[in-house]
């Protein structure tokens, strides 16, 4: 009897368990990214990047781990013991790595190459046909897009292919048939989904995302970080006085004073003249 | 505490059978078992919500009239404690929103879930479609600066010229010959008060005729399969969609933060050194006008009004035009090739437009 | 279909003869059609599918079988099973009638684990939380922000004293007040009262010693001396914060009247009469050797007793 492992393209068991497991990792990877972000580092460079690969990894082991056991007992009816994610992760991650390599080398090249030469074929054809702007942008756009999209897919798909045969291989080595029904098989799965204490789980999932919030709320800029070059406009500032109480409150006591000697000088002045006509009244 | 909840509980189950309500609303057995792939309605109501919450609370600062406008966004943005930041949400978040629609109407046709019993929900969800990309012309003018007001200005031009309603529908939405006040007044209005009830109503239609005719379900599996895997609405599946929503938050929120709303300066009849251009998801249709092909009038009526419309027309037919009952896309090269051939098309047009910048400068 | 269903109690006979009766009906949730009936026979109930039923008549139902293989079918365990209307299946209740009683469909198997509905359950709450919970701060802050706008210390120019004829006499000043208000740079006509006080009415005004006017640390920014005649009351009712008015009363003489709620002052600014908790509120005042008066546009709280500035 033929292992079920080999009922399925390689191809298309490498996409399944790498699909599903980027996006049961994809939220993880998100908030640790949004932190950073948070913070002002960005996480496509630098140590930004770093960090981000380094959280990246133990969230991917554990993701290709729950997808690929689904998987296995799901659609091949095999169970499999030990570390299945680290098992397969390391092996996709080098072949990865090292396909990554290759399509950035092949890719470039052919979207140089191929830009070249659109390029060239396009300046004879205008000399016959006249092609206008925007055409030529799509053309030229196509011509060298479109080969360079197929070699990396064919980029891809080599690489699915290689880990899907390192999967099959990992299958065919480590896992058992599993003699449980479909309905059983379906119900195991579903219960890795639930931790084992789901009460305690459930806690420290909301401890650590509100340490995350609180940490989000003091990295985040309260004021824009990205201001406009002619802000705030040139009349608004006139308006804007700074009120200094003590520099106030002095020279204030200062106009006061003088106003008092003032008031007193007048009062004199009143007095004086009502002693000088007491008779007029 | 729980004997208090429990007693309110069951204060409104008496008066309106809230027992039943609820089983109807969360136990719908989902066959095939819940599903990521069926997320993208809720992750639309969810954007829709949020672009609801920080749309109101812009609202609170933004004044609509053609002198405060640009003023009162950049005051947002540069005075109000976090504006730049929920008013940067709301900004990706109609993004996401187009994004979103896009993944949904891909989803429901590549699953053939358009199909019988489903075409009303298939014609109102195109409603819905058209009134996403309405919100999203309309709020493009608001913060009233160079790229709103030509973005706008170009949108109505194409408008105008759509054969005996254009002129009406332009005036109609400049509220005169040219644009003013009133046309900042209408989009604000259509914008906050128009198209948030036609969206409520519209949803509330979608989502009642959803559930009258029951989601469709994996195009593939034998009757065992399916019923192994079935689980119920609640929780299940309101796991996956709550998951996802919260993923969306995340992706809108980081996206505000690597590239926050910056106004450009303040509109004027002069465009300056800026180029007019349309919102990124309106940029394959710019870009497709400036083909010869779409010169003249009537190549501009071919361009942004006869094939736009014939496309949505054909979308609106598709599930009478398509009565195999044949769900499964790989059976289906006609559909899996046009789907391919239309969004390659808004991409490699995309991409021409943001290459076409090039030139302009 | 619809014309010939099996009904609850329906006799249920064999090929030797009648059995019992049918007690539940049991549906298919994908196909939407009757999978088994629940037969009642000897005290156990049996579950039938519904490929083991040769005809279905008004008020009894034909088995393929014998009854001695009745027994054979399994027993009916009603706990895998929810009626019609704890569930939402739609066209179900339209393809399938049972009457009278209700339908059976099966419990889903992945959902009858309480442990794992609960997990799950409570994560979509922590995870709706968690969604609003980042946003309550920043939100707050960005509705509160103008609410608690520094206070304006700035002197403004009312008039001039030449204005007031009599002493002891509430005079009207009305000025511009021009103002940042969000964007927009506002003019609004403001009033207040200045009187030129006679010695004995200013001594009422500070029978507790010169005002103090603060900032909202606590700093003093300016205080009326008593040596000053002229003083200003802002023109807001401490009641409710309507405008009053320089009036005269039948028994009174001449007061201030507020027409909303009819608190009436005197000249000191004390209340008379009427509902106001406090006297009228006295403003920062200084008047230039030109008799230019200023003042500090101050603004308490109405309806306290205390002063409590709020601008």
């Amino acid at each position: 009897m033929s292992h079920p492992a080999t009922a399925i393209s390689s191809v298309k068991l490498a996409w399944a368990l790498s699909w599903a497991a980027f996006w049961t990792g994809f939220p993880f990877k998100v908030i640790v990214a949004l932190l950073l972000l948070a913070a002002q580092v960005h996480p496509w460079e630098g140590t930004g990047l770093i960090t981000l690969l380094m959280v990246s990894a133990p969230i991917d082991i554990w993701a290709l781990g729950l997808t690929a056991r689904t998987f296995f007992l799901e659609r091949m009816g095999i169970e499999v013991r030990g570390p299945v994610g680290i098992g397969l992760w390391w092996q996709g991650a080098v072949l990865g790595a090292g396909m990554l390599g290759v399509a950035y080398y092949a890719v470039g090249t052919t979207a140089a190459l191929c830009k070249k030469a659109a390029e060239a074929t396009l300046g004879v054809v205008k000399k016959v046909i006249p092609i206008p702007v925007a055409e030529q942008i799509t053309i030229e756009l196509l011509m060298w897009a479109v080969p360079a999209t197929i070699v990396l897919i064919m980029c891809l798909l080599i690489w699915l292919k290689l880990f899907g045969w390192r999967i099959k291989r990992f299958v065919v080595a480590s896992g058992q048939t599993s003699s449980a029904g479909l309905q059983e098989r379906v119900r195991e799965w579903d219960a890795w989904r639930v931790p084992a204490d789901s009460v305690l789980m459930l806690i420290s999932f909301t401890a650590v995302a509100v340490l995350l919030t609180v940490a989000f709320w003091v990295l985040l800029p309260v004021t824009t970080p990205h201001r406009h070059p002619d802000y705030p406009p040139p009349q608004a500032d006139a308006v804007k006085k700074k009120v200094k109480p003590e520099e106030l409150l002095k020279k204030t006591e200062g106009t006061l004073a003088k106003a008092e000697a003032v008031l007193g000088s007048l009062e004199e002045e009143k007095a004086k003249e009502k002693k000088g006509k007491p008779k007029g009244k | 505490m729980n004997a208090l909840l429990q007693k309110v509980y069951d204060f409104v189950d008496e008066r309106i059978d809230l027992k039943t309500l609820e089983a109807k609303m969360m136990k719908e057995p989902i066959k095939g078992g819940s599903r990521w792939a069926y997320v993208f309605g809720s992750v639309l109501l969810f954007i829709f919500i949020m672009q609801a919450v920080t749309g109101v609370l812009l609202m609170f600062y933004y004044i609509p009239s053609a002198d405060h406008a640009y003023a009162s966004t950049q005051f947002i943005i540069h005075e109000v404690d976090y504006g730049w930041f929920i008013l940067s949400y709301h900004f990706w978040g109609s993004s996401a929103m187009v994004v979103m629609v896009f993944a949904h109407m891909s989803q429901v046709f590549l699953w053939g879930a358009y199909k019988t019993p489903r075409e009303m929900i298939w014609l109102v969800g195109l409603a819905l479609f058209g009134i996403v990309m309405a919100f999203g012309f309309t709020g493009y003018l608001l913060p009233w600066d160079q790229r709103a007001y030509w973005a706008t200005t170009v949108g109505v031009e194409i408008m105008d010229k759509t054969p005996v309603v254009g002129d009406f529908l332009a005036r109609f939405l400049k509220g005169g010959p040219t644009p003013g006040q009133m046309t900042l007044s209408r989009f604000f209005v259509i914008h906050v008060m128009v198209l948030p009830g036609a969206l409520m109503g519209l949803a509330g239609l979608h989502l009642f005729l959803f559930r009258s005719a029951g989601p469709a379900g994996p195009f593939r599996g034998t009757p065992e399969e399916l019923k192994a895997k079935t689980d119920f609405f609640f929780p299940r599946q309101v796991w996956k969609d709550i998951v996802a929503m919260a993923a969306v938050f995340l992706t809108i929120c980081s996206l505000a933060l690597i590239e926050p709303v910056v106004l450009l300066e303040e509109a004027k009849p002069d465009p300056g050194d800026y180029h007019p251009e349309p919102e990124w998801y309106f940029l394959f249709l710019f870009q497709l006008l400036r083909w010869k092909i779409f010169a003249g009038e009537f190549g501009q009526f071919l361009g942004a009004t006869a094939i736009p419309a014939a496309f949505m027309l054909l979308l609106a037919a598709l599930p009478f035009i398509d009565r195999s009952p044949e769900r499964n896309i790989f059976k289906r090269p006609i559909a899996l090739l046009s789907w391919t051939v239309v969004m390659i098309g808004i991409l490699v047009l995309t991409v021409s437009a943001i290459i076409n910048r090039e030139f302009l400068d | 279909m619809a014309s010939a269903q099996p009904k609850i109690k329906s006799k249920v006979r064999c090929l030797d003869g009648e059995v019992g009766e049918i007690v539940h009906v049991i549906a298919d949730p994908i196909s939407l059609e009757i999978s088994h009936i629940v037969v009642r026979a000897n005290g156990t109930q049996r579950q039938v599918p519904a490929s083991a039923i040769a005809a279905v008549r008004d008020d009894s139902v034909e088995l393929l079988c014998n009854a001695a293989q009745i027994a054979g079918y399994p027993e009916h365990k009603p706990d895998d099973f929810l009626t019609s209307k704890q569930v939402e299946i739609p066209h179900l209740e339209n393809k399938v009638h049972v009457e009278p009683g209700d339908l059976l469909v099966p419990f889903p198997v992945l959902e009858k684990s309480c442990p794992r509905r609960n997990f799950f359950a409570g994560f979509i709450h922590v995870i709706g939380a968690l969604i609003a919970l980042p946003l309550a701060w920043p939100v707050l802050r960005f509705i509160t922000k103008p609410m608690y706008a520094p206070y304006d210390n700035h002197w403004i120019k009312i008039g001039n004293v030449s204005k007031i004829k009599t002493e002891d006499v509430g005079v009207q000043y009305i000025f511009k007040k021009a103002f940042t208000d969000s964007v927009l740079q506002r003019e609004e006509d403001k009033n207040h009262w200045v009187i030129k006080a006679t010695p004995e009415v200013l001594k009422k005004i500070y029978k507790h010693g010169d005002i103090s006017f603060t900032d909202e640390k606590g700093e003093v920014i300016w205080v009326n001396k008593q040596t000053v005649p002229y003083v200003a009351f802002a023109g807001k009712c401490p009641h409710l914060g309507c405008g009053y008015k320089w009036r005269s009363h039948k028994t009174l003489g001449q007061v201030f009247l507020c027409p909303c709620h009819l608190s009436i002052y005197d000249n000191t600014g004390k209340v008379l009469d009427g509902p106001a908790p406090r006297p009228l509120d006295v403003l920062p005042i200084k008047v230039s050797a030109t008799g230019d008066i200023e003042i500090i546009d101050v603004e308490y709280k109405a309806g306290k007793s205390e002063l409590v500035r709020i601008a």
